[in-house]
Order: C-alpha cells, then structure tokens, then sequence
C-alpha cells in the first residue's frame, strides 16, 4: 500500500494490507501476529508493524513510500484461509470475494498482455 | 481476475468477447499478485465453500483441447508450415510453440474437485497449500512495494520515474512474470491490434533505448521456453 506519512488511520492500515489490528494482535486469517502496545492504538506506527509483519517499506520520496506484503514464514500465503479481496467489477460495481461463500470459486488470473 | 494496470478500457474488447457469466474483476493495482501470490497468468487458485484456499496459485487452463481432433492429420499435413517471419516476431512465435500448458491434466483435477470436493486428491490440505504458494521473504515484499510504486508513477503519466521502480522489481523478484509482463507491455511496440501488447521487447533499430534488462524472449528462453510455466502438479 501507498503510504504519504509514518502514522496512519487503523482503518487505513487494514484496507490497505488485509491485516486486522485487534487486541491480540495483527491478524489475518487464523494467523495473529502479537504486537506492542504502541501499536495498537488508533492510529499506528507503519514502521512498527511493518517490522513485525516482515514488510518491507520502499521510498521514492520525502512524501511517497510503499509498504510491501508480510514475509511471514517465507510464503506468500500465510493462511490458507482466503485474504480479503474487493474489486470493481467491468461495470463498476465493487465485487467481495467474501460473496461467493457457500460455492466453489476458481479464482483466474489473467490479463491482456 | 483482469490483471491490468492500464484500467478495465484495456482490456473490455476480451471481455465483451467471452461475454462471461461469472464476476469479471479488474484488477489495477495487481492486489491479486500481492495477497494471493500470483506471479504469472493464466493462474487459478481454488477455494472452497468455506473460503479455504485448497490449491494456491497455478498455472491454469481454461479448457483441454479436443486430443483426438489434434492428433488426427488435418488435411493440410502435407503442406509446409510457414517459416516464421524474421527478426523479433518469429523469435516470439517460436518461444511460444515451445510452451508447454498441463490442460489436460489441470481441467480434468479441476473436474475431480468440483465432483468430490474435500475427497478429490487434488484438494490439499491447509498447511500444504500455504507450503506451495510462492516464495515470499524480504526481497518479495520489497519488490512489491517497488512495483506498487511504479503503477502508481505511470498512472501520474510519469512513466521515467515509474521505470526505475519496475526494474528494481524485476532484479528483487526475477520469477515474477506479472511485474515484468506489466512493465514491458506498456513500452511502445511497432505492431498494432491486440498483439502489440504481447511485444514487450526493444524496437527494431533502437536496442540501446530499450529501458529493462531483459524482455519477454531473453527471459522466456533463458531457461528453455518449455519450462516458462511449471508443469501441473498432482
């Protein structure tokens, strides 16, 4: 996720990451990940959380920075339970992945190129 | 899932081709490459009733070909192929006969699960699915902070600030075929249509231009173009 500052809204962090900041830490999935106290107020420390997810932060300027996914245990998936996902669909409309609970989804990657 | 960062114009044409019945998503900020570990399309991953992933991110087929129509000798067998053009063109056209696509064995695991569900030998366990998705340390997640910042460069029309973010992807994520597939199909290309997307190389006479260290053909038949996909596994 972008980031322009090095504290953030919660929300913004979870948004931006897939990862929920709760009282026991930062979780996605059925993985949680225990946190110090100075990051789990309202607003966070994304240095703080990156280094204790395992993300990398990369800068291009004073002003614009991106923060990398989680390295936890070194794969990409560190759940098997399904990250969030929301996108527009080719009309517009936001789809949630959570939406096709209860079916099977083959999930296809593809692109023009 | 339509990875492009070009917008959902870009790639319409394909999708109000196929006219699909199921969601079609785009997909600009490649958020399908960062949370579920695609590197590569076509790729699938499956996911159950529960929301459980059962097998992470693959290569993927949309269909097998009709074996006995394409062993059958057409009635053209006789007649010579044409000699692939000359120049970059032919090397492409070349590198892509090499690939190799596990349809038939993909599309017929696809089936078994859909039948079977939690019994199909192809639906792998929790732990085995985190196990088989792909490679992510450091230097994974600093390339995809480092593409992230590419997008989001070029969707400002500044694509020379853009490009140094790219290839820092590329040298911190050399398997990651989306970032690179990205990058190089939005460099000019002297062909028109839909190809001119799929040339991802230097124009004829301006090597010395060319932005990236590689391109599409180095790559793809760096390790043999037969290996450009891993090969199904059961």
């Amino acid at each position: 996720m972008l980031i322009t500052q090095t504290r953030i809204p919660k929300a913004d962090f979870e948004r931006g990451t897939g990862w929920s900041i709760r009282p026991e830490g930062a979780c996605r999935g059925d993985v949680c990940v225990p946190l110090s106290d100075g990051l789990t107020g309202n607003d966070v420390d994304v240095a703080g959380l990156a280094n204790a997810l395992g993300m990398s932060i990369v800068r291009h300027s004073r002003d614009l920075a991106a923060l990398g996914p989680a390295s936890l245990g070194g794969r990409a998936l560190s759940s098997a339970e399904a990250p969030d996902l929301v996108l527009p669909d080719f009309a517009g409309n936001e789809f949630d992945l959570c939406s096709l609970r209860g079916q099977k989804v083959v999930m296809v990657a593809w692109s023009p190129y | 899932m339509c990875l492009e960062s070009m917008g959902a114009e870009a790639a319409r044409s394909y999708v109000d081709l196929a006219q699909p019945e199921h969601p079609c998503l785009i997909d600009v900020a490649h958020l399908v490459d960062e949370r579920f570990g695609v590197v590569n399309i076509p790729n699938s991953l499956w996911i159950d009733e529960d929301g459980l992933i059962v097998r992470p991110a693959e290569p993927a087929w949309p269909s097998a070909p009709d074996l006995a129509a394409e062993d059958a000798p057409s009635e053209d067998a006789e007649t010579e192929a044409a000699p692939p053009p000359p120049g970059r063109m032919g090397d492409m056209m070349a590198a892509a006969a090499e690939i190799v696509t596990d349809r038939v064995p993909y599309v017929a695991a696809l089936r078994d699960w859909v039948a079977k569900g939690a019994e199909s030998e192809f639906a792998l366990a929790p732990a085995d699915v985190v196990a088989r998705s792909g490679s992510r340390g450091l230097d994974e997640s600093s390339a995809a902070a480092e593409f992230e910042l590419a997008l989001h460069l070029r969707s400002q029309n500044d694509l020379e600030s853009a490009r140094p973010h790219f290839r820092e992807a590329h040298r911190l994520a050399p398997g990651n075929w989306t970032y690179k597939r990205q990058a190089w199909s939005i460099e000019p290309s002297p062909l028109d249509g839909p190809l001119a997307r799929f040339w991802q190389g230097p124009l004829p006479g301006a090597e010395a231009d060319w932005a990236y260290e590689s391109d599409w053909v180095k790559d793809a038949t760096a390790g043999g173009a037969a290996n450009y996909y891993p090969r199904f596994r059961p």
